[in-house]
């Protein structure tokens, strides 16, 4: 852990909204006051490693270039006044690389980084560690996180982050969610949204969510929600047309990658539409009324038969029609059921909130807020 | 579809894993009582990896084990009888009683042997490959090797020959988190093993290695794609080892609960019965039989693993060198 000096929460949130500022003493023009703001970052160590490199030819993210891209989140929050980044630790040395850059830039550099704080919790190395440095960055009063990952990261900071709102960083395989951008613009707009230079009506939206009730477990996705006819979770990923059943979707893009391609292809949705989709794949025996090709992963076009398709109204629930497999979270495996299992999807409007970047610099560009 | 298991060969991965673990908690037991000579290194907790890898595999192809070779034995078809008489050191074990638990290999069941150095089956496992690849078959040839291997230049130099060749290899890196009693987030440079695999030119994939399906359904797409001419893959299967480094390896190096902890939480066999039972698969009778079967099958293993004879001091030459 690198120390710092201790900024209480209360004082972080009282300056903050005062507009409280002031110069740094040394600091380059291009550095803003500092404001008592403190930013969280979650870099999902595991992002980017499944057997999609197998089965799809997805790309492999390194952990070296993700400890890159939080460098640059924090050259860019720097200079945005932020002084202070709470920083989820791990095994696999993205946390290592990241103190040894934060010394290397303390020695030679007269450009303001924040500082930086590797949080105290404990590592079981699965996903329990993404959901307990949410809880704790939010408890410490943090104005916004910046998550590195693909949709199933996404998706775990989403059930801890309340109305925190985040950056997303897509580093995954899969990455309907998360946005496919530089880190550093990513990083500027957080910190113009956590320093309280652009206010989050102009800066972020709500999205939508899914939310699963299944026997002894309530779960959410942030893109789409996938019956299999798999009767096991194994390696989770999916990339076999024919074991698709059922999809529902808050959002479809047509030019997006993953399963809500299909509905993407077929109807497309956008984030802000106040409905979803509900699809039937043509398996099991029933007859195709339209086929589609659809990119189902990076790297695998796949021919999917669709059997009927409906508007999933907000708010509303549908039953699981399917009597026995998995269901596929933001395209992983994550639930097995039985004929027995009651398994029910509602949509809800209710979901993350997510900084608009492009929304964020627009009005920044507007206001002339990076006017030196 | 991907099809699921049959009943049958569910049955046959339970068995499999069922055999791994009774036999090392076996020899664990009777290590302790002096009678077993030489060292032991045991595979249990680690079954779910040589059980999901092994049963894509036939006859014709190779694998090539480590050190901890016990649980790759038994999934590639060893006998067990003939296992446990060559771990007590006796005349019928599957070397005749001159190799011990490091050296157990059986060519008739594509076993190359267990190896007692440290990354010491990537070459093997190259020149494997390469004869299938020259006889134009579509046979495959695994190399299991563990987290201390990964940072050994055999390996490093296989795999590269392995992509060089283009030949059907899938590198199976089993780390259970400890190199003897070094931890490998101290001693792997690397995040992750399989992030050496961009280095050489092949996929690399992590596998929950407690989880039979995961490692089962990744296996069977790297063994699928090597069959049909598309290269080696690295493979990191995470796991843990229930046993020390070796029988009598204090552990002073692990958490005082760590081995308590996982087994609570990620147990193979418990998982995998579990799951069988829950999608009405496998009944609980079914996975009982086993039990009951493979508990004789060791017992009886013991039992004439004892009372068979040493070898004698005219087998002390015999076996030492290949007439072709």
């Amino acid at each position: 852990m690198i120390s710092v000096p201790v900024v209480p929460p209360s004082r972080q949130a009282s300056e903050l909204h005062q507009g409280g500022s002031r110069p740094i003493p040394g600091s380059l023009p291009l550095s803003m006051p500092t404001h008592y703001a403190t930013v969280g970052i979650i870099a999902n160590p595991a992002s980017g490693r499944d057997i999609r490199r197998l089965t799809a030819k997805a790309s492999v993210f390194p952990t070296v270039e993700k400890a890159n891209m939080i460098q640059r989140v924090l050259g860019a929050l720097g200079a945005t006044g932020i002084d202070r980044v709470l920083m989820m630790p791990d095994m696999t040395g993205i946390a290592a690389a990241v103190k040894r850059a934060v010394a290397a830039h303390a020695a030679e550099s007269h450009i303001r980084w924040p500082e930086v704080e590797f949080m105290e919790m404990d590592i079981s190395e699965s996903v329990d560690d993404t959901f307990n440095a949410v809880e704790l960055m939010c408890r410490r009063g943090v104005a916004a996180i910046v998550v590195l990952g693909g949709d199933g990261t996404h998706r775990a900071v989403a059930m801890r982050c309340g109305e925190t709102p985040m950056a997303t960083l897509s580093t995954g395989t899969n990455n309907a969610f998360p946005d496919l951008r530089e880190a550093t613009t990513a990083g500027f707009a957080a910190g113009l949204v956590a320093s309280g230079r652009v206010a989050a009506c102009n800066a972020t939206r709500v999205n939508k969510r899914l939310l699963v009730e299944a026997p002894g477990r309530r779960e959410v996705a942030l893109v789409d929600v996938c019956v299999t006819r798999h009767l096991h979770v194994a390696s989770r990923a999916l990339w076999d047309a024919e074991s698709l059943d059922e999809l529902f979707v808050a959002f479809a893009e047509p030019d997006a990658v993953g399963l809500s391609s299909i509905a993407g292809l077929l109807h497309p949705v956008s984030r802000s539409a106040a409905h979803g989709l509900h699809v039937k794949f043509a398996n099991d025996g029933r007859e195709a009324i339209r086929h589609i090709t659809a990119p189902i992963a990076p790297g695998l076009l796949a021919s999917v038969g669709i059997a009927a398709f409906e508007v999933f109204p907000a708010e509303s629930s549908i039953s699981v029609a399917t009597g026995s497999g998995t269901i596929a979270l933001d395209g992983e495996r994550e639930i097995e059921f039985g004929p027995q299992d009651h398994i029910v999807v509602r949509l809800d409007l209710r979901g993350p909130r997510t900084i608009d970047v492009a929304a964020t610099m627009g009005f920044a560009a507007q206001r002339g807020l990076l006017d030196i | 579809m991907a099809t699921e298991l049959t009943k049958e060969r569910l049955l046959e991965a339970y068995r499999t894993m069922r055999t791994i673990r009774e036999f090392e908690d076996r020899i664990h037991a009777d290590f302790s009582t002096g009678e077993i000579p030489g060292f032991v290194h045991l595979y249990a907790g680690e079954e779910a990896s040589a059980t999901g890898i092994i049963m894509h595999l036939s006859k014709a192809d190779y694998i090539a084990s480590t050190h901890r070779g016990h649980g790759h034995c038994i999934a590639k078809g060893v006998d067990v009888m003939s296992m446990m008489a060559e771990i007590w050191g006796k005349v019928t074990g599957t070397c005749r009683g001159k190799g011990g638990s490091m050296h157990i290999a059986d060519l008739e069941q594509g076993m190359m042997g267990a190896n007692g150095i440290v990354g010491g089956g990537g070459p093997l496992i190259c020149g494997a490959a390469l004869a299938m690849k020259m006889r134009k078959t579509d046979n495959v040839a695994i190399c299991f090797f563990g987290d201390g291997a990964s940072n050994q230049g055999t390996i490093f130099e296989a795999m590269n020959l392995a992509t060089v060749w283009n030949l059907p290899v899938i590198f199976v890196a089993e780390n259970n988190g400890y190199a003897e009693a070094t931890s490998s987030s101290y001693s792997v440079a690397c995040d992750n093993i399989a992030d050496r695999a961009s280095a050489f030119g092949m996929p690399g994939v992590i596998v929950d290695g407690f989880d039979f399906f995961a490692v089962h359904e990744a296996a069977g797409e790297a063994i699928a794609r090597a069959r049909k001419g598309g290269g080696p893959t690295l493979l990191e299967v995470k796991l843990s080892r229930y046993y020390g480094h070796f029988e009598g390896d204090q552990q002073k190096y692990r958490a005082p609960n760590e081995v308590a902890n996982i087994k609570a939480a990620k147990d193979c066999l418990t998982s995998f019965a579990k799951r069988v039972t829950a999608s009405g698969q496998l009944s609980q009778s079914d996975l009982a039989r086993i039990d009951s079967e493979v508990g004789a099958l060791i017992d009886e293993s013991v039992r004439r693993a004892k009372s068979d004879p040493q070898p004698t001091a005219e087998d002390l030459l015999t076996d030492v060198y290949v007439s072709y």
